[in-house]
């Protein structure tokens, strides 16, 4: 072998190691595929409410996205450009959904929110309650997917070149006018890569919302707790609910892999 | 309309201080070696970036006045700027870029980029790359969409930063006529910057000297010819300048006195015969003849030396020479066969004292 | 080059082989003494079988009695697809034929007996005071899901009082075992629940308002307990089932709440 065919040759324990670690994420998904009844697939999920918690998922995960685009945008700019002081602070602040276990994410959100939270019994009073609500749901995938809108988008901010914003004012742009034509769309693969990843990670989220939304069918029941739930009654239907879940991803990813990876 | 403007601003190590007034109706050339901070200013105008102190006012519509706190945004000064690296919009087409101005001030779409369109056609933009990304575009191409997105909304200040440095060849030469009939007919201020001298020369009405951030020196093309006060601008327009110490030395001669030689030089009958400090002295390299052998004659300056370089110019050459001073002398190209003259050779050079021109302080 | 490669191909091939070799003592119990027992028992046991459990280690030194709890019915999935549990405590009697029928099981006995109760926060914001109060319109109600033994028991209650269609419109969310529902309850979220009266555990009960629910209405929940066939220490196992069944355990039970099984 000369030199330039060992430096194309996969090194041998590289090659292990990558194949056992590509096996360790395909293995349980071929699993799923494997051990799912097939035979009495409709039955399965028109019995689990399989329908219910899609489209509940779908419209939880949407929103929450959105919901998190609205927020996290603007702190992703006051974390880039802001002179706030304690910017390292607010930084840890807003990563910490991530880091945090889910469920703790919701026994905090009660603890703030729920009917007598600390800014809860305010909404109460008012005859708004979250908990056991759609918005609920809504509400803990946010807090949990949060953050990832703003990584990106702190991320891509940094990362613009200053003079094209200046240069736009200077060719009579107002402010608002050049974060519309100018700081949005040279943004755009950021801000899409963000919002990707957080509704991602909203369809996927389980321990904030069962905690703070509570579990019911047609109400806050998504595919995770669906699945969860399954698993009492029918671990067969858990399976093909599962599978729902796995297939919903991965269109969603590859249709979007684009955007995500790619400038 | 007057352009005045005074800018102190420091960049990393540099320090600028700029100033210059300008009319409307003439071209400024900003002119200096890289890195003196031409951009800067520049920038500064443009209103990219803001100067530590300073003014500028366009026509008494104060844009920025440092120490009273007057500042103008930049949305509101009337300027239009074509960048050295371009800056073009990436995300949008030639045509939305040259639209842009328009659109942010609020003219409708279609009118926009109907004028967008119109003024690209005046450019020599060709119509069916309206649509193309400034990253499709060539050189030219996309400087002309510079120059379109620039004049578009008829601002009363144009600022051109070296529109052709970053240009092949080719495209520099059709952009050249196309960036003088634009500084021509355009009714404001101009500033251009360049490093190029026969483009400051030939284009500017005021020229507008900035080295390592300091103006050394702004007047008209003619004054830089005969008097330049620098060896930067004396190398732009071709000349032999000595800085030094003017010191009589009877029989109606002086001679100047530089670190790299002496140059003797008739003295001028209205200086009282004593030693006189800061002294520039020209010699145009035309006045300098070139000889295999020792010269005999009238002429009081003979100096020995090797050839540096021959640069041929056409029909002329112009010959550097490592001598006491180092001097340049223009020669024809038959002279330099004839000469049979060659980098590396030994020559002598020789100059009448009254060809050298004083210029005291 | 070549010799490194092999080095760290046979790393990993040693790796692979020491996680395929099971851990833990194989065969039956080779040593009566260092034994490991590891007992799958009903959530609403938690408190009561941790207590037993230290109670039979002091017993039986030597032996280490591990626990997974859980709803009935995770943990029948999971003995019948794992089959790494030596005792199996339920629920109900439905989920324990499930496993004997799919692994098999010894020595069962009804060990324990559990009725229903209505729990509110304190303050008892819906005004609950008997079980037709979670019949009431914009009562949020919390139950267990449907396939957990408490929410199955429950929702036979509620038929027997011919509420159950009403209280099932009231339902906000059906949580995946007791633990969960009274926790619903104690943060002050649900308006009222229905759990095991052994749920009112003495941490729980000044954070709640108890509503006894009529034995005529009420549900007789049977906890059976049996030793799982596949298990490697019979012997242990058994004698941990009989401490369950016998005075010792019985009182423990009787403490947290549990009341004594059906006369055999």
């Amino acid at each position: 072998m000369n030199a330039s065919q060992a430096r194309r040759s996969t090194p041998l324990p590289i090659g292990v190691l990558a194949a056992i670690g590509i096996a360790f994420i395909g293995a349980p998904i071929a699993a799923l595929l494997i051990r799912a009844p097939w035979s009495d697939v409709l039955d399965q999920l028109s019995s689990s409410g399989a329908w219910t918690a899609l489209r509940l998922s779908i419209i939880v995960s949407l929103a929450a996205a959105g919901l998190s685009f609205v927020l996290g945008a603007p702190v992703a700019w006051v974390l880039a450009r802001g002179a706030i002081p304690g910017r390292a602070f607010v930084r840890a602040l807003v990563i910490l959904p991530l880091v945090l276990p889910p469920v703790v994410g919701g026994v905090g959100l009660l603890a703030a929110l729920g009917r007598s939270g600390v800014v809860g019994r305010w909404l109460d009073a008012a005859g708004i309650q979250l908990t056991f609500t759609i918005w609920g749901a809504i509400v803990a995938t946010t807090f949990v997917a949060i953050p990832l809108v703003i990584l990106a988008t702190e991320s891509g901010l940094r990362s613009l070149d200053p003079r094209f914003e200046r240069a736009a004012a200077a060719m009579g742009a107002s402010r608002w006018y050049v974060l519309r034509r100018v700081t949005i769309p040279l943004l755009r693969p950021q801000l899409a890569a963000g919002l990707v990843l957080a509704w991602a990670r909203a369809l996927g989220e389980f321990g904030a919302t069962i905690t703070f939304a509570g579990n019911l069918a047609g109400r806050t029941q998504t595919l995770p707790l669906a699945v969860y739930q399954a698993r009492q009654t029918d671990p067969g239907a858990a399976i093909i609910v599962s599978l729902i879940l796995v297939v919903l991803s991965l269109l969603v990813l590859v249709t979007m892999r684009d955007r995500i990876f790619a400038r | 309309m007057t352009l005045s403007v005074g800018l102190w601003i420091t960049r990393g190590e540099l320090q600028i201080h700029a100033d210059f007034d300008a009319d409307e109706g003439t071209t400024v050339a900003l002119l200096g070696p890289n890195g003196a901070g031409k951009s800067t200013v520049v920038d500064c105008l443009a209103g990219l970036t803001d100067p530590d102190d300073g003014w500028i006012s366009l026509n008494h519509e104060t844009w920025i006045d440092v120490p009273t706190g007057r500042f103008t945004p930049p949305e509101e000064r009337s300027v239009g700027v074509v960048f050295q690296t371009g800056l073009l919009f990436p995300h949008l087409s030639a045509n939305e870029n040259v639209a842009f101005p328009l659109r942010a001030r609020g003219v409708p779409t279609p009118r926009a980029r109907e004028r967008a369109g119109a003024l690209l056609g005046r450019l020599g933009f060709p119509a069916d790359r309206a649509d193309a990304r400034p990253g499709e575009l060539s050189g030219g191409e996309a400087q002309r969409v510079a120059l379109g997105r620039a004049l578009i909304h008829e601002p009363r200040l144009l600022l051109l930063d070296e529109p052709t440095t970053s240009l092949d060849v080719r495209a520099r030469s059709e952009l050249r006529p196309l960036i003088r009939s634009i500084l021509a007919g355009f009714a404001g201020v101009r500033v251009l910057v360049t490093h190029d001298p026969v483009e400051a020369m030939t284009l500017a009405d005021l020229i507008v000297v900035l080295e390592h951030g300091r103006v050394t020196q702004r007047g008209t093309p003619d004054e830089f010819r005969n008097a330049p006060r620098t060896s930067y601008v004396a190398d732009l327009v071709g000349v032999n300048l000595f800085a030094g110490r003017l010191e009589p030395s009877g029989d109606g001669a002086g001679r100047v006195v530089t670190p790299g030689g002496d140059v003797i030089v008739a003295w001028p009958g209205t200086l009282p015969g004593v030693a006189l400090d800061d002294v520039l002295a020209v010699l145009r390299p035309a006045d300098v003849s070139l000889h295999v052998a020792e010269p005999e004659g009238s002429a009081r300056n003979v100096l020995h030396g090797t050839i540096a370089e021959i640069a041929i110019e056409g029909e002329r050459a112009r010959v550097r020479l490592h001598s006491a001073p180092p001097i340049v002398a223009e020669v024809t190209r038959g002279s330099v066969d004839r000469l049979g003259l060659r980098e590396g050779g030994a020559v002598w050079a020789s100059f009448k004292a009254v060809e050298v021109r004083l210029i005291v302080p | 080059m070549r010799f490194r490669r092999l080095l760290v191909t046979a790393i990993c091939a040693a790796l692979a082989l020491a996680a395929c070799t099971s851990n833990g003592p194989s065969g039956s119990d080779s040593s009566p003494r260092a034994i490991e027992l590891t007992v799958f028992a009903a959530s609403s046991l938690t408190a009561a079988f941790t207590q037993i459990g230290s109670d039979f280690e002091a017993a039986n030194p030597g032996t280490t009695v591990t626990f997974n709890f859980g709803s009935s019915g995770d943990l029948a999935a999971s003995i019948e697809s794992e089959g790494t549990a030596d005792v199996f405590a339920s629920a109900s009697g439905t989920y324990m034929d499930d496993v004997s029928n799919k692994v098999g099981v010894s020595g069962r006995a009804d060990f324990a007996q559990n009725r229903l109760v209505v729990i509110t926060p304190p303050e008892n914001p819906a005004g609950v005071t008997s079980l037709e109060g979670l019949a009431k319109p914009g009562v949020q109600v919390v139950l267990a899901a449907e396939g957990v033994p408490v929410g199955d028991y429950a929702r036979e209650s509620l038929k027997s009082a011919g509420i159950e269609k009403a209280v099932i419109a009231n339902v906000v969310s059906n949580e995946e075992d007791d633990a969960s529902v009274v926790a619903k309850v104690t943060s002050g979220e649900a308006d009222a629940a229905i759990v095991y009266v052994s749920d009112v555990t003495s941490a729980v009960a000044p954070q709640v308002r108890a509503v006894q629910i009529p034995d005529a209405v009420n549900v007789l929940a049977t906890y059976p307990i049996a030793v799982v066939s596949s298990t490697t220490h019979p012997e242990t196992a058994q004698s941990f089932v009989d401490y369950v069944t016998a005075p010792d355990g019985q009182a423990t039970l009787a403490d947290f709440g549990f009341l004594p099984p059906p006369a055999a």
